[in-house]
This record gives structure tokens, C-alpha cells and sequence, in this order.
């Protein structure tokens, strides 16, 4: 029996009221019910679901190489078990706490600016009266996405070159010239401003996407309440993109710990390794000599531990405060 | 966007797990192969050096083929069809994009699914694939390749292959042999500048660093000197010579272990008396204003760019970068001349440094040896890389069709081929069109065989060079499979506070004064025990394999 | 409608910092755009700005009069579309399935896939199993095992489920069963998501290079993404020490320049198609009639 013919028809005149029977509400379901009920749900789900079980759970029974010696050209399995061997490896090592500290700080950074700034720019934009102006700031905002690491990071080293731009700028105020690249104390503020400058514009389609879905009639009602242009956006656009926002915040989170590696790789040296040398930065470096997949795998582990903890905290969060979840 | 993970990137890298030290058989079994009777399919049944290669039956073998940007890979390249036809063997390749080569063949050999040949692969590299028994020791059987056998022993080559050798005393590598030591990378110089200050190419480091405040005198708001290549190891090569020339190691070069000749040990590179002189000598540079700030850590083409523009007089070359970068680069400026000048000495004196004379080359799969076609295949590789005419095959082609002449008498492009300027006139490109000088199958060789590509400037630059008496090479000191683990956490460690360091002294960001705390920390990254580690190996190397 | 002062002074704040933003952002690619145009010698001496100096195609006529290129080209719009189509499909249907609040066993699908997002086999697991079903060489190594992009997934759900749930009793009322309310109802009203998503997923897979690397061994097979990068890579190294051309030469100083352009010039022209669904009120008049 179909439990959606329960409901009380929806129609003209009928919304206000509250709903006479319970409609959707689970009446001891058990699999059997829900799956007869729901088949064609379910049936959407089976082909995603093979996806992941395929190319993703199948290939992580490989992450035991973290616990086992792998020797490339042997079994992918690894040939004998070593317990925490890598784990207690990575521990002991002062280096590694070094660089994980300057994964969260960079990581850190990355996500509080890169995070809200699209929101800003896609409300500016929004206020844009004019259709054609708005679509040709908005297209030429996502550019710098499509700029390869290679290319940003030289763009990055000639802005700030002792003759650069900024350079040239303080001479005429008549600072001495600041080798940036060379000093530890910038490295985080140049690493941060390219992924601002390169992410920004791209991620504000999305909530420009989003901004479509807000009812127009809201922004009448609030007009008519007299609300002027912020309180329209704090009470109707902030609101109507919240979902999407806080989605994005907890996924973003989640995935901090994964800095750009190319970017960091072009743009630090040894003077700068106190607070540019990454995690991934610092494993390739000790992998050229020694191609140890176990230590990278253990330390893997470690990251994606980190990372789900993360997501599950920010999740709660967001689910009691603004009530969108994941799950 | 793409972004190379980590894990990516781990794969392309290279080596060390060098397999557990065996107990180790004397070298004069070397070559001595076990029962290959059913591994005779298609070879020929007496094959020496110096003899023409023909499979006794047709046959092919896979190969990793790095197909470079330049001259990419064409099937119809008739360097294929000849070689069939000169050897009865036909190549299949798994074509590789030349700008990510270590990775693919990093993948490929640990998933199981490489080819047979894998060439174009540098020492250390084949490290990583030692101890999983992907690759094998192909010291086993040198005995097949008697073209190899013979140029080692005639141009002397045995300390260069220990360097080669693992723990087990065996070599997974079948390098490039050079006759020669072949230096590449030096200085460039603004000769027209040294002509209007009335000075003289320098011959020393400290005759450069007159030349360079003559320069600076001249031109006083530049600098005088600038540099490149200066990732991932800042100030390779200008490191890399001038360590060359105090005797340490430092730049490209650079390993955390120098060989002490008069202590019949090895220390540590960075803590050394020579290594310390060397940070005080570019300390000078960079005090007296005449050296770039921005040397260790700018790009490239911000190099390049100063020396276009005559922001800089004096910067790292070698001879390709000579000819088509930096003459290129200047052409606009009036006068403009430059030159690669001969390596600067310096304490050591006239001397050059220990290079080893070997190169990249090629593994084997261990999936070779279960080929009923393995002798053969052996015995073609012999040939095609280490006998004369195959070498002269690989790189200039068919007598008659793309060239005329021999090593001796000097080689000479057929009229309508062209190769690197020798033909302007050529409307086809040896390499693009043919197939031949492609760099996975010539490389290395004898003298006469490197000298038939250079330019009259390259050969004097080399005959300079190689007046100069060749330093030799440090001993091997192989690690196990268990020691590299840790060696190289240490390893990674202590390098980069020696880079770090060295930029910070050389930068006056730190005083010499504080030579010692640094000294200090060095020991508390575990400099002694990793010194110790690296002696007791080469005790025991020296021990087992004489 | 007059606008009070303050909002007056906002739009021109706004006018203002927005024309910063599009300065900062535009002039790079101007910069790029006009070295890709400029002769080789002018980019070595840095003095290419804003406009090209010494302007000549020669790069763009040797990378678009190169068969290979074009062959690769194709291979591109090939993956591009097929990896596309399947991302879509996939990543609506279970994206809708999790939007359902009504779904039993909700949780747990969420959680196979926010799972992965943190937890990846490796390198070598994921080259074994793509080899083993036999994908090496076609198509599907690209498009299948990146299907699913789960930040692309989780931003679909909760787009889905900030609809409103009336529709849903509505279309059952209609008759409507779970497919059909899926594809006449909630699609057409996701336009703008949906096209930002086909936005996603197409720029994501026409950048990409590193599956093609990985899974193809044929020079055939290759997409423009390796072609181009390896002209890149090719440039910056090289083995002869006699002069190379000067074509050579010229290619040597812009490929880079030149590729770029290449690669977001299609983008750019596909994009306005794309813009035109961010257009607000399309939900206006949804729920009511």
C-alpha cells in the first residue's frame, strides 16, 4: 500500500493547513516495506553505487601497504606484515611535525579566505543592474582558474621579483626592496593570495546557481517591509544560499589538508622551508631517494583520519546551528 | 585542474631498497649465466663483439619508448624498418610522453604491466625496483654481451660500474659507457664586455671575482652576475662547479658523504673546511654587490631575461643553452658577443672532478628471463647500444641515405637532412623525419663518437677539459635495504639544513661566527650517526667485494 | 523607484572594487594572450605588456597545421562528452536518491560516499584494477574511474533538497512515479544547477591529462592536454648543442602562452551558453498553479 495516497491532496486553498494524517512517517519500516515501496528510488541508486564500490572501495584494500613492507614490483599487497612500523616512523620524525604544522596552518588559511570571498563577490555581483555588464565581469572573473600552476607560480615570482610591481611600489615610497620569496614570514600570505586570486571568480558560478532558486517573491515582501538593499541580502539571499553554502564550508574543511602541492613545489625554497614545506612537499622530497610507498601510505592514513574526523565535527556543527547536514 | 598528488609524484620517484646484502660471489664469476638452454630461441648461436646481430628467427620485443616533444613518435620513422631489416627484430613500443616518463615507467614496472626494455632510466632510479625483484641483475649476464664486456674493460670502466653496484655486488643498470668524462655545463661570459674593460677570460674563481668588480666598477648599478636553474636544487650548477673546484660537493652535485682521500673515509659535506671556504667566496660576491640576491631562488626566465637585457654579464651555461638561448637572447644588443668559458679551478688546482663515466641506460624485466627469446634479446640490445655500427646506426642512419664519411674522417648529413644547423639546406630533420639521434638508443660512446655531433667551439671546450687530470671516483658504499630506510629520512633531514643553511651564510643572513652552532645543530639531526652508517657500509662493501 | 543616497554611494563603492577585481583578473590573460602573439625576442627582454610585439602566428600555425594536434584534439571532445555523460547521469540519479529525507538507509548512502572523499586506494591499487578490467586504451579508463565527483554530488543533494517539498506530493498526486518526478519535475527546475554541474565536469575532464597519461599507451589515443604539455616540456629541455631553428626558437618562448589560449578559448565560447541559465525566478510560479 502506498503510504504517499495517505496524504491530504494539495491543493488550492488546502497549504495552510497543518497536515491531517501523519504523511511520511515511518511506520516500523522495515527493509522489505521500504524497498517495495521506494524500488525505483533504490533502482536510481544501484548504478552510482557499483561505481563506488568498483573504483574506490576496491582499490583502498591497497592502502595495507601502510602496514605492510610493499617493494615496487612485488605484490601490490605488500609481502610482510610490519604492524605501526611506518606509523611510529612518521611519529618520531621532528621533521614530519614540522611540515604536518604547516599543512594546518596553510590549509587553514586557505579555507578562511577562500571560503567567503566567492559569497562576497557573487552578492556584489548580483547588485549589478545591468544583464550584460554583470555576465562580462562574472566571465572574466574565472579566468585565472584556467591558469596551469606553472604559469600562476611565474606570475607570482614576477609580481614579486626585486624589480617587480611590488617592489617598485615601495621604492616609491621609499622602502628598500623586500626579497618576498626568500623569507619564510610571506610565504603563507603569497601562497594564499594566489588561491584567492585564482579561485574566487570560478567559485562564484556556483552561487550564482544557487541565487536563481531564491523566490522573487521574497524580495517583493521584504521590499514592501521596507527593507533596503543589505537587509534584503542578510534576511533573503544569505538565507536562500545557505544550503549550498554550508555544504561547501563543511566539504572545505574536510579537505583542507590538501594543499596545492604542484604550487607549493614551484614556489618554495630552502630559505622558506620553515613555513612553506608541506606534508606532500617534504614526502616528495624524501620519496626521490628512497620511493618508500608505506611511509606515504601510513602518513595517508593519518591525513584522511584527520580529514573525516573534520567533516563529522563541522557537520554536527552545521546541523544543529543551521540545520543543513549531509546526512 | 589536475593537481599531481603526492602519492602521484612518489610513484615517478626513484629509488633505494637496495636488496639485502647476499653472500657475495667474487667477480670473476660475473657474467657466468645458469642453464639458459631454453631461453636460445632466435639468437644467434655464436655472437661476439664487433659482429653484425641477426635474430635467427624474426622476433619482437616490447619496449617503454620516451616519445620527446621534438621529435615525436611516428611509426613510419625508417630508423624502424631498417633495423628489422638489419637484425630481424621488430620493437613494439608503448609510446610515453617524454614530460612525465618516470612516472609512467614507475607505474607500469610496479603494476606489473611494464615491457620487457625499459631504457632512458638514470641511476639511482633503478633502485626502488630492486628488492621487489621487477628488474633484473643484468651483471648475471654480461656474459652474453660481449660488446659491453669489451668496452668496459678497454676504456677502463670497472670503479665506474662498482658505483653501480648494490649491496648484492650485482648491477640492475645496463648504463651508457662513455670513453671520456663528458662535462657539459659551465659559465657564460660577455666577452664583449671583458674586451672594453681590457680583461681576460678568467681561469679562476678568483680571477672571476676581479673580473667581476671590474664589471661592477663599469656598470655600478647591476649586477654583475646572475644565475639559473635553481629548481629543485638552488644554485645547481653554479654550486655544482664551484664545489668541484674546492673539493666538496655542493648544488647538483651535492651528497650528504664526500670522500677524504688522506683519511681513507668519508665525512660530512656540510660541515667541511672546503665547503665552508666555498660559502665565504660567494659571501664575498654577494657583499661586494657583484652576485644577484636573487641567484639561489629566482626561475628561470627571470635569469635569462637580465642577461637579455644587459642586466648581467655572467651566468650558468651549457653548450645547447649557449647556442640557443643566450646568443639568441643578445642578438639585439649591439656588439653583443658570448662564450662558454672552461670550467674555473680553484684550491684543487687544474684538475677535474670525479664524474662518473657512466649514464643513463636500460632495464630488463625480470619477466625477460621466462622469454624463450631472452639470449636474443640480450644479444640485440648488446648490439644496437654497444656495438660500433649499431651505435653509429642509431645516431646518423644508413651510409648513403642520411650521411657519408665515418667517425674518422668526420660524418657528413646527406643534402637533403638536417640536424641541429650541420645542414641548413635540408628540407627534412634526421630526427623528426628518419628516426635517428633519438635519445633513447644513442647516447654515450667514445670520444670520436660524441666529437662527430660538436660544434668546433664544443670540441675545444673539450679538449681544455680533458687536458686536465681527472680526479677519481669515491668508493661504493651500498646500503641494505633496511639501512636505506632510515638512511633516508636522515638524509632528507640533513640536506635540507645544509641548503637551508648554505643560502642563509652565503646570503650574510647568518655569520660565519656561527659556524659551530651550525656544525651543532648538524649533529643533532644525526650527521655522526648517518657518517657512521656510510663508513661501516663501505667497510663492508670494501671487505666483500675487494 | 530612486535610490537613497547610501545606496548611491554603494554602487559606485561596488563599481569600483569590481572593476579592480576584473582588472587584477583580465590582465594576466591580456598579457598572456599577447605573448602568445609576440616575437620571441620581445618575451626573452620581458617587454611584452599589453600589447604583442612583433606580432607573428608562428606558434599557432605550427600547433594547428600539426595532424597530431587535431587527432588529439578529437580524442579530447571525445572523453569530454562520453566522461560527461556518464558524471551526469550518475551523479544526478544518486544525488536525487539522497535527497529523499524519506529514503531508508539515507545515512548510510551518504556516508559510502562522503567515505571516499578522504580514503583512496593509491596510485598503483587503482592502475592494477583498471588493467585487470581491461579499460587500458579506451575511453572508459577516463571517463569511469572518476565518475563521480563527491563535492559535486553534495552540492546536487542539497540543491535537490532545498526544493520544496510540494512538488513531490504534488507530482504523486499526478501520478507521477519516482522517475517520472525526477525527469518532467525536479530537472527542469535544477536548470541552473545542472548546468553549472555540466560546467564542472566538462572543464574538469578537458583539463585533465593525468588518466590519459596513465591508462593510454597508444600516441593515438592521447588527448591535446599531453600533446600540449609535452610541446611545454619539450621546450624547456633539450640535448643538441648546434642552433636549432628559429622556428623552434619561437615556439620555445610562447607554447605556453599559446596553449593556454588553446585550451580556455572553447571554454570561453561555450560559456555564455552555460550563463544564460543564472538567471533569477525561474522557480517563480513552480509551486503555485
Amino acid at each position: 500500500m502506498d503510504a504517499l495516497t495517505r496524504q491530504a491532496p494539495v491543493g488550492a486553498g488546502s497549504a495552510p493547513e497543518a497536515p491531517a494524517a501523519p504523511r511520511l512517517v515511518p511506520r516500523r519500516r522495515t527493509w522489505r516495506r521500504a524497498l517495495r515501496r521506494d524500488w525505483q528510488l533504490y533502482s536510481l541508486a544501484v548504478l552510482p553505487l557499483m561505481f563506488f564500490v568498483v573504483f574506490r572501495y576496491l582499490p583502498m584494500v591497497g592502502n595495507v601497504i601502510a602496514f605492510r613492507r610493499f617493494r615496487p614490483g612485488g605484490s601490490i599487497f605488500g609481502e610482510t606484515w610490519v604492524g605501526l612500523r611506518y606509523v611510529r616512523l612518521f611519529v618520531s620524525d621532528p621533521t614530519f611535525w614540522q611540515v604536518f604544522g604547516n599543512t594546518l596552518k596553510i590549509g587553514s588559511l586557505t579555507v578562511l579566505f577562500c571560503f567567503p570571498l566567492p559569497v562576497v563577490l557573487a552578492l556584489l555581483l548580483n547588485e549589478i543592474r545591468t544583464r550584460w555588464l554583470q555576465r562580462f565581469v562574472q566571465s572574466v572573473t574565472y579566468l585565472p582558474h584556467f591558469l596551469s600552476v606553472v604559469v600562476v607560480a611565474a606570475i607570482v615570482f614576477q609580481v614579486l621579483s626585486l624589480d617587480g610591481v611590488v617592489n617598485q611600489g615601495l621604492a616609491v615610497v621609499g622602502h628598500a626592496a623586500v626579497p618576498f620569496m626568500q623569507q619564510p614570514g610571506w610565504f603563507r600570505a603569497i601562497y594564499v593570495s594566489s588561491e584567492v586570486w585564482q579561485t574566487v571568480g570560478w567559485g562564484t558560478i556556483l552561487y550564482l546557481a544557487a541565487l536563481t532558486t531564491i523566490d522573487e517573491d521574497l524580495y517583493e515582501a521584504a521590499r514592501l517591509d521596507g527593507a533596503g538593499r543589505w537587509r534584503q541580502a542578510w534576511h533573503v539571499t544569505l538565507p536562500g544560499i545557505r544550503p549550498t553554502m554550508m555544504t561547501l564550508l563543511i566539504l572545505n574543511v574536510g579537505t583542507f589538508m590538501a594543499v596545492g602541492f604542484e604550487k607549493v613545489l614551484l614556489l618554495y625554497n630552502p630559505l622558506t622551508y620553515p613555513s612553506a614545506d608541506v606534508i606532500s612537499t617534504y614526502l616528495y622530497r624524501v620519496g626521490v631517494v628512497s620511493g618508500s610507498f608505506s611511509y606515504a601510505a601510513a602518513i595517508g592514513l593519518f591525513e584522511s583520519v584527520i580529514g573525516l574526523t573534520l567533516v563529522l565535527v563541522t557537520n554536527a556543527i552545521s546541523r544543529r546551528t543551521v540545520g543543513t547536514s549531509l546526512w | 585542474m589536475d593537481q599531481l598528488s603526492r602519492r602521484q609524484l612518489l610513484a615517478g620517484a626513484g629509488a633505494a631498497a637496495a636488496a639485502m646484502a647476499l653472500a657475495a660471489c667474487g667477480q670473476d664469476d660475473e657474467g657466468k649465466t645458469d642453464d639458459l638452454s631454453g631461453n636460445r630461441d632466435g639468437a644467434m648461436a655464436s655472437y661476439g663483439a664487433g659482429e653484425q646481430f641477426r635474430a635467427t628467427t624474426a622476433l619482437s620485443f616490447p619496449i617503454m619508448l620516451l616519445s620527446s616533444a621534438s621529435y615525436p613518435y611516428k611509426a613510419d620513422w625508417l630508423f624502424w624498418s631498417e633495423l628489422t631489416k638489419r637484425t630481424n627484430v621488430t620493437l613494439e613500443p608503448v609510446v610515453v610522453p617524454g614530460s612525465d616518463y618516470n612516472q609512467k615507467r614507475s607505474v607500469m614496472i610496479s603494476g606489473g604491466a611494464a615491457p620487457l626494455i625499459i631504457p632512458k632510466t638514470y641511476h639511482p632510479d633503478e633502485e626502488a625496483y630492486i628488492a621487489g625483484g621487477a628488474i633484473l641483475p643484468v651483471s648475471d649476464y654480461t656474459e652474453l654481451m660481449p660488446n659491453f664486456k669489451q668496452q668496459i674493460s678497454t676504456w677502463n670502466l670497472k670503479n665506474d660500474l662498482d658505483a653501480y653496484r648494490q649491496a648484492d655486488g650485482k648491477f640492475y643498470l645496463l648504463p651508457g659507457l662513455h670513453e671520456d668524462v663528458w662535462l657539459d655545463y659551465s659559465i657564460a661570459v660577455r666577452t664583449d664586455v671583458l674586451q672594453q674593460l681590457g680583461l681576460q677570460i678568467p681561469q679562476t674563481y678568483d680571477e672571476l671575482a676581479t673580473v667581476l668588480r671590474a664589471m661592477k666598477t663599469a656598470h655600478p648599478d647591476i649586477y654583475p652576475m646572475t644565475d639559473r636553474w635553481n629548481n629543485p636544487t638552488p644554485g645547481g650548477n653554479l654550486l655544482g662547479n664551484l664545489s668541484a673546484a674546492y673539493g666538496t660537493l655542493a648544488g647538483w652535485d651535492y651528497q650528504n658523504a664526500t670522500w677524504d682521500p688522506t683519511a681513507g673515509k668519508f665525512v660530512f659535506t656540510g660541515s667541511m673546511a672546503p665547503f665552508k671556504a666555498m660559502l665565504q667566496y660567494l659571501n664575498t660576491l654577494i657583499t661586494d654587490k657583484l652576485l644577484d640576491p636573487e641567484t639561489f631562488t629566482q626561475q628561470d626566465d627571470a635569469a635569462r631575461q637580465k642577461f637579455a637585457s644587459g642586466k648581467a654579464f655572467v651566468m650558468s651555461c651549457n653548450a645547447q643553452t649557449l647556442v640557443n638561448e643566450l646568443r639568441k637572447d643578445i642578438a639585439k644588443i649591439p656588439g653583443a658577443t658570448v662564450v662558454k668559458i672552461p670550467r674555473l679551478t680553484g684550491p684543487l688546482g687544474n684538475v677535474k672532478q670525479a664524474t662518473s663515466r657512466l649514464e643513463n641506460g636500460v632495464l630488463i624485466s625480470r619477466k625477460a628471463k621466462d622469454s624463450k627469446n631472452f639470449v636474443a634479446m640480450l644479444q640485440f640490445i648488446d648490439w644496437l647500444y654497444y656495438s660500433d655500427a649499431g651505435k653509429l646506426f642509431a645516431k646518423w642512419g644508413i651510409e648513403g641515405t642520411t650521411y657519408t664519411g665515418n667517425l674518422d674522417s668526420g660524418i657528413k648529413l646527406a643534402p637533403d637532412v638536417n640536424w641541429g644547423g650541420l645542414n641548413p639546406t635540408g628540407t627534412k630533420n634526421l630526427q623528426v623525419d628518419y628516426g635517428f639521434f633519438n635519445g633513447v638508443f644513442a647516447y654515450g660512446g667514445s670520444t670520436k663518437y660524441l666529437n662527430s655531433q660538436f660544434t668546433t667551439e664544443e670540441r675545444k671546450f673539450q679538449e681544455v677539459m680533458n687536458a686536465r687530470k681527472t680526479l677519481p671516483l669515491p668508493p661504493a658504499h651500498p646500503l641494505n635495504a633496511d639501512e636505506r630506510e632510515q638512511a633516508t629520512l636522515w638524509e632528507t633531514a640533513l640536506k635540507d639544513h645544509v641548503t637551508q643553511q648554505s643560502l642563509k651564510f652565503i646570503l650574510g643572513q647568518r655569520p660565519f661566527t656561527d659556524w659551530d652552532t651550525y656544525t651543532n645543530e648538524l649533529k643533532g639531526k644525526n650527521m655522526t650517526q648517518y657518517i657512521d652508517l656510510v663508513n661501516k657500509a663501505y667497510e663492508r662493501f670494501k671487505k666483500s667485494n675487494g | 523607484m530612486r535610490r537613497s543616497r547610501g545606496e548611491r554611494v554603494f554602487t559606485a563603492c561596488n563599481a569600483v572594487f569590481l572593476t579592480g577585481v576584473v582588472v587584477l583578473t583580465l590582465y594576466p590573460f591580456v598579457n598572456i594572450v599577447a605573448r602568445s602573439l609576440s616575437a620571441e625576442h620581445a618575451i626573452r627582454t620581458g617587454q611584452v605588456n599589453l600589447r604583442p610585439l612583433g606580432f607573428n602566428l608562428t606558434t599557432y600555425r605550427v600547433v594547428l597545421s600539426d595532424s597530431v594536434f587535431w587527432t588529439d584534439y578529437g580524442n579530447t571532445v571525445l572523453y569530454t562528452a562520453v566522461s560527461t555523460a556518464v558524471s551526469m547521469v550518475l551523479t544526478v540519479c544518486y544525488a536525487y536518491v539522497l535527497s529523499r529525507r524519506d529514503v531508508k538507509g539515507r545515512g548510510v548512502l551518504v556516508g559510502v560516499a562522503v567515505f571516499t572523499m578522504f580514503f583512496t586506494g593509491g596510485l598503483i591499487p587503482n592502475y592494477v584494477l583498471v588493467s585487470a578490467l581491461g579499460l587500458r586504451n579506451s575511453v572508459w579508463a577516463i571517463a569511469l574511474p572518476n565518475a563521480i565527483n563527491v563535492f559535486n554530488l553534495l552540492v546536487m543533494k542539497s540543491f535537490f533538497e532545498s526544493l520544496p517539498v510540494e512538488l513531490q506530493e504534488a507530482a504523486a498526486v499526478d501520478g507521477l512515479g519516482t522517475y517520472g518526478m525526477l525527469v518532467r519535475i525536479v530537472l527542469p527546475l535544477s536548470k541552473a544547477m545542472v548546468a553549472t554541474m555540466v560546467l564542472f565536469y566538462a572543464v574538469a575532464f578537458w583539463n585533465s591529462w593525468f588518466p590519459a597519461f596513465l591508462y593510454l599507451d597508444r600516441a593515438e589515443l592521447f588527448p591535446v592536454t599531453i600533446y600540449l604539455r609535452n610541446l611545454i616540456a619539450g621546450a624547456t629541455a633539450g640535448t643538441d648543442q648546434n642552433a636549432a631553428s628559429d622556428t623552434a626558437l619561437q615556439i620555445a618562448a610562447n607554447i605556453q602562452a599559446v596553449t593556454i589560449v588553446l585550451t580556455v578559448l572553447p571554454i570561453m565560447l561555450v560559456y555564455p551558453f552555460i550563463q544564460r541559465y543564472f538567471v533569477r525566478g525561474l522557480m517563480l510560479g513552480a509551486v503555485k498553479g
